[in-house]
């Protein structure tokens, strides 16, 4: 099985910060691939070598079978963390202008870009500004940039970031549209619920660490069912109570309770139940969010 | 390997987002104007005499006798007698109340002991009517003094000559042209100011773009499909194009301008002289006679022609010296956010400009100092210098070539210099980096 990113032992360092260490993970194709991890784990340096943005010290990096090169960044759509265009220029010249930088000749960048804007509703917008469109507009002349060049693999740094929930949605759907015309998508984010719903593999950065990769599915099975789901009526006094677990979520009538090592779910119902009304006792798998919150906290306690 | 069609993609987008805008226009047309005005002033100033004020009056209060004569004789309208009644008070009286614009006083003893003679005036006319009154003084008393002592003719015509010396340039091709030194020295300093003002200005440009796309971000997008040195290269080229534009239409506008400049005014001028002609047919009907100038010498003007050899190494200068600073220009703005944060990186570039054009002064005077031919040829300061050293003076060919020459080598220095500051500035976001930093960027491999 041939990986369309192969991203092997990659290390990056800026002085004498290290940004990246020691990194491998791989995506196959027409997957969703997740990268998760707190701010200033090495996503973005990741990401910018994976576009032949930056160079790693050391470890190789291969797009599609080859070693990243101004060829391979052909084949990639980018959209990054902080998004950007001329403000002076107007839509069209400037999409015209990104498409062709991305190796498309004048004619075929000009059908794709019709008829993304078209698919957009945002034919109209081609003689504006880019100073004049407001910030979705923008947003989606953004994505259009990305996509305009049909590319096979598409890497989007924190895609969700700024964007209202109707431009979300819109995002959501297009990426999913894409995997199903068999794009591989790599996206960052930290924004839990979207990995859940779209990824098919993540790879968990911690301080520059690839901390836990592999399938969502799997990964999330290896943590076992321990998680407690606990919907009550009552005094939640109790629940500071309960021995050898830790309370994740909780609200006025809500907690989530992972279970640690020897804590037995039988007795946390016992206890609830003395103190307030239950409404729900659910056994599940941990939450992502979860993983992430105990990985992260593991690597540092472990470093 | 650098992809050039990538390259020529910047270098268009450079070009036609800049030549669009209406401060390129309203630049491009407006600069002749003042180029135009310029010229207007300068050929003012080369026809008009500065004998066209409203004549000044002078008494003169003359007790040798023997002088208020011959001055009379030779400015009858400047030197006036004083009348018998008057007192040196109420001349002075006059001089205040700005009626009368001064007085000469000669002592009893200035013929034979040689006393001062005084004037006493209110601070009008300045230093060339002062200039002028004293060679009266001086042709007067030193004619009286030739007259006392019965010198010959022959010695007298001997003071009276005045050897003329013309000015005239010996140019490549053997042949002596007429030369207005004052005018090619003008002419190289406005030249060197051209070129000052446009390594600065359009450098200022680029780093100001430079600057946009990184906070504006765009630039990792580029990045991503092009390599920085590429979009740097296609920057520097982008913009120096547009410089070029500009100077071709203003130079265009000149050459038209100087082309058109002599049979325009020779039509005016004939116009005048026909209105004049007839005028005096009126005026001889009284019976007074004047001096009509048949004809005004416009071949001064060829003067403000230039040479097309020149314009080429303008261009040459220009190119080689405009993508040596604007490639630091480049870097300045890729280390830093803004353009406040651009000042400290800013002065250590803009001493040898500034230099160049303070030297600028001193060339256009003494072309072929050791001085200037050193500033030809340092390669920071010869775009400007080197200029207009061409313009006042003949340079040696040798000297001109080993000039290019130095300036290629040390922009292709800055260049890989000025891309590695670049490569690493346009991704980095926040602090601004030290000198110190910018060191170890270069250092990177």
């Amino acid at each position: 099985m041939s990986l369309v990113i192969d991203v092997q032992n990659v290390s990056k360092h800026f002085g004498k910060a290290t940004a990246v260490n020691q990194v491998s993970f791989g995506v196959e194709k027409g997957q969703i691939f997740g990268l998760l991890g707190p701010n200033g784990a090495g996503k973005t340096t990741t990401i910018r070598m994976i576009n032949h943005i930056l160079n790693p010290d050391t470890g190789h990096i291969s797009i599609l079978g080859e070693a990243v090169s101004p060829k391979s960044q052909e084949r990639i759509g980018y959209l990054p963390e902080e998004r950007g265009l001329y403000k002076k220029m107007k839509v069209f010249d400037q999409l015209m202008y990104l498409a062709q930088l991305k190796g498309l000749s004048q004619t075929a960048a000009k059908t794709a870009i019709e008829f993304w804007l078209d698919r957009f509703e945002a034919s109209s917008w081609k003689k504006k500004e880019v100073s004049e469109l407001s910030k979705g507009m923008s947003q989606k002349i953004q994505f259009i940039a990305t996509v305009a060049h049909d590319p096979e693999i598409y890497i989007f740094d924190e895609p969700f970031s700024g964007l209202d929930p109707i431009n979300s949605e819109m995002l959501k759907e297009v990426i999913l549209e894409e995997k199903n015309r068999g794009k591989t998508i790599l996206f960052s984010t930290h924004r839990m619920e979207q990995v859940e719903q779209m990824c098919d593999d993540i790879c968990l950065f911690n301080q520059g660490k690839a901390v836990l990769q592999g399938n969502l599915q799997s990964i999330k099975q290896s943590f076992g069912n321990n998680t407690v789901l606990l919907d009550f009526i009552g005094d939640s006094e109790f629940l500071n109570q309960l021995e050898g677990v830790r309370v994740n979520n909780r609200s006025t009538n809500f907690a989530e309770i992972r279970l640690l090592e020897g804590a037995s779910p039988q007795h946390i119902l016992e206890i609830a139940m003395k103190h307030a009304e239950i409404q729900r006792f659910e056994i599940v798998q941990p939450s992502l969010q979860d993983i992430f919150i105990s990985t992260v906290n593991d690597t540092k306690v472990a470093v | 390997m650098i992809n050039f069609s990538k390259i020529w993609l910047i270098i268009k987008r450079e070009y036609k987002t800049r030549v669009q805008t209406k401060s390129f226009m309203l630049s491009t047309f407006l600069t002749p104007l003042l180029i135009l005005g310029i010229i207007g002033l300068l050929i003012f100033i080369t026809v008009s005499s500065t004998d066209n004020e409203a004549p000044k009056q002078v008494i003169v209060i003359d007790e040798t006798g023997r002088m208020f004569e011959p001055l009379r004789q030779l400015n009858a309208s400047r030197y006036i007698p004083i009348s018998a009644s008057q007192s040196v008070d109420q001349i002075r009286d006059l001089i205040m109340e700005d009626e009368l614009d001064g007085y000469v006083f000669f002592d009893q003893t200035f013929l034979s002991e040689g006393t001062p003679a005084t004037f006493v005036h209110n601070g009008s006319g300045g230093i060339t009517f002062f200039e002028s009154l004293r060679s009266d003084v001086r042709d007067v008393t030193r004619q009286i003094r030739l007259e006392d002592n019965e010198v010959s003719e022959e010695v007298i015509a001997i003071f009276e000559e005045r050897p003329a010396l013309e000015n005239r340039r010996l140019n490549e091709t053997g042949v002596d042209e007429q030369s207005n030194a004052f005018l090619s020295s003008i002419g190289g300093i406005l030249i060197g100011v051209f070129i000052f003002i446009g390594l600065f200005g359009y450098g200022a440009i680029l780093m100001r773009s430079v600057i946009e796309e990184k906070t504006s971000r765009i630039v990792e997008i580029i990045t991503s499909s092009v390599k920085p040195i590429e979009l740097m290269l296609g920057k520097l080229l982008g913009v120096c194009l547009v410089a070029l534009t500009q100077f071709s239409l203003w130079i265009a506008t000149y050459a038209g301008v100087t082309i058109l400049a002599a049979p325009v005014a020779q039509f005016f001028i004939n116009q005048r002289m026909g209105d004049l002609q007839n005028s005096l047919i009126a005026v001889d009907a009284k019976g007074t006679a004047a001096n009509v100038p048949s004809d005004i010498d416009l071949s001064f003007l060829e003067q403000f022609s230039i040479d097309p050899l020149f314009i080429l190494y303008f261009f040459v200068f220009f190119v080689l010296g405009f993508l040596m600073y604007s490639s630091i220009f480049a870097a300045i703005g890729a280390a830093v956010d803004s353009e406040q944060d651009s000042q400290q990186f800013m002065t250590p570039v803009m001493l040898p400009i500034f230099l160049g054009y303070m030297l600028n002064f001193r060339i256009a005077e003494a072309p072929d100092s050791t001085l200037a031919i050193m500033a030809s040829l340092f390669p920071l300061t010869s775009p400007i210098n080197m200029v207009t050293r061409m313009l006042v003076s003949n340079v040696p060919f040798w000297e001109v070539i080993l000039s290019i020459l130095l300036l290629i080598l040390s922009l292709i220095g800055m260049l890989l210099l000025a891309a590695r500051i670049y490569r690493t500035g346009i991704l980095m976001y926040g602090k601004k980096p030290t000198f110190k930093e910018l060191y170890k960027w270069i250092k990177q491999a």
